[in-house]
């Protein structure tokens, strides 16, 4: 009798298990909005004009005004010219991990896939990522950049945080496309000869 | 050959050394443990945070580990060098553990080279694997160092039943690791592109994750002659460290703490069935139980190897308990049968084996 009452005790905490585990927990957790992080960018240039040779601090403070995150990136890519390496410093860093170089050619995500879709870039880029990313802590990467060239030296920024789950998770939403078909701001400065 | 209980007491030396090894052998399972530990938290935080360098918090729970493994040979070897009459009882264990910590010393240095010439690594490469192979053995040595000693004394030491569990914990946790290295897609990097082909990856989850659960947790019973609490302490042990490691550091899963928790009840049923009797019939229910809840148990990161077949989406760790609900029932269609299979096989496979350890 004993053991019959531990066996009805038994079965019914299994199939309360199988039902919690399997049925009623899943369809809660599904029926939650997922996170959505949402970053944001500022950008300042300390000079919209110089001579050649001489350089110019390009300053951006990003964060997260969304949900919790997994990562946030902030990318600075240089479309007016081919190599980084002597013209273009980081001064100030203060993401979790260190800087990705990307160079000419180098294959690259691209259209906020996460690496599904991919393409070979343009033009060098630089990408500063902090993980996970919390809301409301502020991000720092300061670059010192000496064009080598006189003309119009154009830089391309966003902010992009994953996951990706909809156009606010990336930061500018609208506006010029860069090589990777994604939202950037663009800022120029005058180099004169 | 059977281990014959004799009265020790006349023979202190041999007392002494037999105590010597057991407590090489403790020193073993504990560093072991402790390697497992940091090896999960490791793929929590490689996941999250994405490490840059060799020397990180994990890393350094790992390889303290590892150098408790070592100190534990090292008495394990001079209590059996004064092992006077059963030196043939503990051979096997002092050179499984030789073995494993051979591995396990060898792994520092060549993981250390490996992450700087090719920077992050993925779960499997060459020096990872080296790692957790030395890490299954040294856990094995451990284990059957213990088990001989207890089944020596007759299992008369109050500690016995948790002595045991120390020894079994790091066998399943190793063995989790090494199938979890042939089945998450965690191991492509820049330089190598190692992850297992998913529909290898997904059959080797399928079969070999409800064989481990049932394997551990059906040898340390019969291994303590069916005690009671065995098995809910083992798997709430378990459950415990896997909360603790791969749950916890993500902020993400907090949520989930109440649904992994739940885990423990498939073990106190277990249990409660194992303790009825030691009729075969009874060990295979409790096996096909335990087996048939391994995607529960494994939660979350058994996920990321079914989203490889069943989705193929990328899954940013916030997203892991979304997905891993969402494929959840299309899971349990396809593996609850074969779960419940290699539950069973378990069974055997653990009668088999703990008949080898006793030396029965």
């Amino acid at each position: 009798m004993k053991k019959l009452i531990v066996i009805g005790i038994m079965v019914i905490s299994l199939s309360a298990y199988f039902a919690l585990t399997v049925l009623v927990l899943p369809e809660k957790f599904l029926a939650q909005e997922q996170l959505v992080p949402i970053p944001y960018l500022e950008v300042e240039l300390s000079k919209i004009e110089i001579d050649l040779g001489q350089s110019f601090i390009l300053s951006t403070i990003s964060e997260n005004i969304g949900d919790y995150g997994d990562i946030h990136i902030v990318s600075a890519a240089f479309p007016t010219v081919q190599n980084i390496e002597n013209n273009v410093k980081i001064v100030s860093y203060d993401f979790s991990n260190s800087p990705n170089y990307i160079n000419y050619e180098d294959k690259i995500g691209a259209n906020y896939s996460g690496g599904l879709e991919s393409v070979l870039a343009q033009y060098p880029s630089i990408e500063a990522m902090n993980r996970p990313v919390y809301p409301g802590i502020k991000y720092v990467m300061d670059l010192q950049i000496t064009p080598e060239e006189a003309g119009v030296f154009a830089v391309y920024l966003k902010a992009i945080n994953i996951p990706h789950t909809s156009s606010s998770s990336h930061f500018p939403q609208s506006g010029q496309l860069d090589h990777q078909g994604e939202h950037v701001l663009v800022y120029t400065v005058n180099v004169n000869p | 050959m059977e281990i014959k209980q004799k009265n020790q007491s006349e023979n202190p030396i041999e007392n002494y050394s037999q105590k010597i090894f057991l407590l090489g052998s403790v020193l073993v399972s504990f560093g072991i443990l402790q390697v497992t530990v940091g090896g999960s938290w490791d793929i929590t935080n490689h996941l999250l945070n994405k490490p840059e360098t060799f020397f990180s918090t994990p890393h350094a729970v790992m390889y303290s580990g590892v150098a408790i493994s070592l100190i534990g040979v090292a008495i394990s070897f001079f209590g059996y060098r004064n092992l006077q009459n059963f030196k043939n009882i503990f051979s096997l264990p002092l050179r499984i553990k030789f073995l494993g910590i051979t591995l396990l010393i060898g792994a520092g240095p060549f993981d250390f080279i490996w992450h700087l010439n090719f920077g992050l690594d993925g779960l499997l490469s060459p020096p990872h694997l080296t790692l957790i192979t030395g890490m299954l053995f040294c856990s094995m040595g451990g284990m059957f160092g213990i088990s001989r000693f207890l089944k020596l004394k007759s299992s008369n030491i109050a500690l016995s039943p948790y002595l045991l569990i120390l020894g079994i914990l790091p066998v399943w946790l190793a063995g989790s690791g090494i199938i979890s290295s042939l089945s998450l897609p965690f191991s492509n990097t820049d330089y190598f592109q190692l992850n297992p082909d998913p529909l290898m990856a997904f059959i080797v989850a399928t079969t070999l994750y409800p064989f481990l659960i049932s394997f551990c947790s059906l040898t340390a019973s019969r291994i303590s002659n069916f005690k009671p609490g065995i098995v809910t302490i083992l798997g709430g042990l378990f459950l415990l460290i896997y909360g603790l490691t791969a749950i916890s550091p993500n902020f993400s899963l907090l949520e989930a703490a109440l649904f992994y928790s739940l885990n423990l009840i498939p073990f106190v049923i277990s249990d409660l069935i194992l303790s009825f009797g030691k009729s075969k019939r009874f060990s295979l229910c409790a096996g096909g139980i335990l087996g048939s809840v391994f995607y529960m148990v494994y939660f979350p990161y058994v996920m990321y190897t079914y989203n490889e077949v069943l989705l193929g989406k990328l899954v940013s760790p916030s997203m892991i308990l979304h997905t891993y609900f969402e494929i959840l029932p299309q899971v349990l269609q396809l593996t609850i049968i074969p779960a419940i299979i290699m539950g069973i096989v378990g069974v055997f496979a653990a009668n088999k084996f703990s008949s080898k350890i006793l030396m029965k």
